[in-house]
């Protein structure tokens, strides 16, 4: 028996709002019209963000002068403020390309959100080093281009490590964070008006999700995955490399590269916190982000802190049993000498606190999880700050030590970097979904055609 | 020839059709999905992706790149820098890794767009069977088939629990 002959049409009929997918619903309506709340906060970001410019047209008029720079002292809050968000850069990476190769599924709801943070904190830092440097118009000598004085750059220099190091981060981060967005542009391209309409079927390329689309797209995350894995260990280490190489007493160590690690993944996941527990809470997204990826990202603090702080306690002991008088002075004044604030601010949130992570509670506990989470972020800066400042400050020779204070000039600088970040990540949020859309789904799907089963 | 458009709400019948269909020889296959399964996609296109052959290039070519400016400027003005050797290996390494990274990832993009055919189409025009649906939870297969086999194929993906069929005119 023939069946009876399917019905002719045109196109299948499109989705009314309320017939569309409650994922692609409760997603995108993070994107609807800003409330006066969002513009107050974009309003606050953009001006550090602009006193920070006006801040840094002074300094190029005046020279770094304006800044606490004292002799033997020239590595200040730039440079600290530099690893501070190189090191926030790498849970983006860490959530989107390790946890894909792990197969750890919980990080589909935050990858997006984590990785956008990646893209952001590494354009944040890779300002500072132009702002760091006297004469920045200067600044590109540092790439090796052909020029009429025949010269060419330091390849054995891990300040040059850092360039390279730096701009792949970036370019990866971007490339990886484009490609993942696409379907979710699509998504967003059936469903817009108006400019956005415009903006989001420009940056689809005609997705339509056909299968070699999804093939060559599954395909390309998988390799970027892999090429991005071992660079953001890279990152870090070569970071640290600009301090370990040389041989100032407390930075020429060689635990610094998985050191720098470490806290980098730490204290990336503390931001990926700050930032995604009040978008979730302001936007309704209970259901996507839930208690799970919580207790999940609060374990990963938890192991990074305790790295961390054997790291500290590696150093000190490393730097008793080396029986070496300058390492051993320096350690000595870290924690006793003119920074000791500095230094047990680092301990305390880095080493202490986190570990009420081991309670189960305290983990799904999302007041303490934001808590705990602000007092890394401030631990972390310190962190670098200890290693900096006090590594330069107490050198060889009591002659030349120096006191350094970061200046008005230099911690506005810093206040606007946080400004620049979060003008970022406020446009992103009205831009483009905050939540993988297509992923959170193939885990709905996955899950509504084994319902039964279970 | 006309086209056939099958919704799904599932992937697996539908990977079950596209198999049943691929045997019965209708290798005209067309499947619009809201999220990545890799099984429909493997029954759809059995090749696995040629994403692989440009990510493979851009990295060589990208260490080479290293090790190639990293020696060559360095013995090009040469210049000793705290007693090493001109083309000192091991710092080189490190510029080489992260250009076989650089070049990798955006081989990849390009492989990724070039590969995947994007971008795709006119600016903001789909294909005929296309829609919103297929960006919220449901799938699409369309078949081209002759006139002679609509019958069939509409039997089949009936049989294989399609929500509805209906012909995308040509």
């Amino acid at each position: 028996m023939t069946p009876p002959p399917a019905t002719p049409i045109a196109n299948p009929e499109p989705l009314s709002p309320e017939q569309d997918s409650k994922i692609n619903r409760d997603i995108l309506a993070v994107m609807s019209k800003p409330t006066l709340g969002y513009w107050m906060c974009l309003g606050t970001a953009l001006f550090l963000m602009h006193l920070a410019g006006a801040i840094w047209v002074y300094q190029v008029y005046i020279g770094l002068g304006i800044g606490g720079y004292t002799h033997p002292l020239f590595w200040g809050a730039y440079i600290v403020t530099f690893v501070f968000w190189v090191g926030i850069a790498h849970a983006g990476t860490l959530i989107s390309a390790i946890l894909y190769l792990f197969r750890a599924k919980w990080r589909n709801a935050i990858n997006r959100g984590a990785e956008a943070m990646t893209v952001f904190a590494v354009l944040t830092a890779a300002q500072f080093l132009g702002i760091h440097v006297g004469r920045m118009w200067k600044s590109y000598f540092i790439l090796p281009y052909p020029n009429q004085r025949g010269l060419w750059v330091n390849f054995k220099s891990p300040l040059m490590w850092d360039t390279f190091a730096i701009s792949t981060y970036a370019t990866i981060s971007i490339v990886f964070f484009y490609i993942g967005l696409i379907p979710d542009l699509a998504i967003a391209r059936d469903r817009a008006k108006g400019w956005r309409k415009f903006l989001y079927t420009a940056m689809a390329l005609g997705w339509q999700g056909t299968s070699i689309q999804w093939k060559s797209h599954s395909r390309s995350v998988l390799h970027l995955s892999g090429l991005a894995t071992p660079l953001v260990l890279s990152v870090h280490s070569v970071v640290s490399w600009d301090f370990a190489a040389s041989i100032v007493p407390g930075w020429h160590a060689t635990i610094f590269a998985p050191y720098f690690v470490a806290g980098a993944i730490f204290s990336g996941f503390a931001m990926v916190l700050t930032v995604l527990i009040p978008v979730r809470r302001i936007y309704g997204l209970e259901a996507y982000i839930t208690n799970y990826h919580f207790d999940n990202m609060c374990r990963f603090i938890l192991l990074t802190s305790i790295i961390v702080s054997y790291a500290y306690a590696t150093e000190y002991f490393i730097a008793w049993y080396s029986g070496v008088e300058f390492e051993k002075t320096s350690f000595y004044l870290r924690a006793f000498g003119p920074y000791w604030i500095s230094t047990w601010i680092m301990i305390i949130c880095n080493g202490v606190i986190p570990q009420v992570f081991w309670s189960k509670r305290a983990r799904t506990h999302i007041p303490t999880i934001f808590v705990v989470a602000t007092f890394i972020n401030i631990g972390m800066w310190f962190e670098r700050y200890v290693i900096i400042i006090t590594g330069l400050s107490r050198e060889y020779d009591p002659a030349v030590w120096g006191i350094y204070i970061p200046s008005f000039a230099e911690l506005g600088i810093v206040a606007g970097s946080f400004g620049f970040f979060c003008t970022l990540f406020l446009i992103f949020l009205k831009l483009f979904p905050v939540i993988a859309i297509a992923e959170v789904k193939e885990l709905a799907i996955h899950e509504k055609a084994h319902a039964g089963v279970r | 020839m006309p086209s056939i458009l099958g919704i799904y709400d599932q992937p697996d019948p539908l990977v079950d059709v596209i198999k049943r269909l691929k045997n019965r020889g209708f290798d005209n296959l067309e499947v619009y999905s809201p999220a990545p399964f890799a099984e429909i996609d493997d029954a759809v296109i059995e090749k696995p992706s040629g994403v692989r052959i440009w990510t493979l290039i851009g990295g060589l070519v990208g260490a080479f790149t290293g090790f190639f400016i990293t020696i060559w400027m360095s013995n090009d003005w040469p210049i000793m820098i705290g007693g090493k050797p001109m083309s000192s290996i091991p710092p080189y390494v490190i510029i080489s890794f992260e250009l076989t990274v650089l070049f990798g990832g955006l081989m990849t993009l390009f492989g990724f767009l070039k590969v995947g055919k994007l971008p795709y189409g006119k600016f903001g025009v789909h294909d005929k069977a296309y829609s919103s649906r297929f960006s919220s939870e449901e799938f699409g297969l369309v078949v081209d088939c002759e006139d002679r086999d609509v019958a069939e194929v509409d039997a089949l993906l009936r049989a294989h629990a399609a929500k509805e069929v209906s012909l995308v005119e040509a």
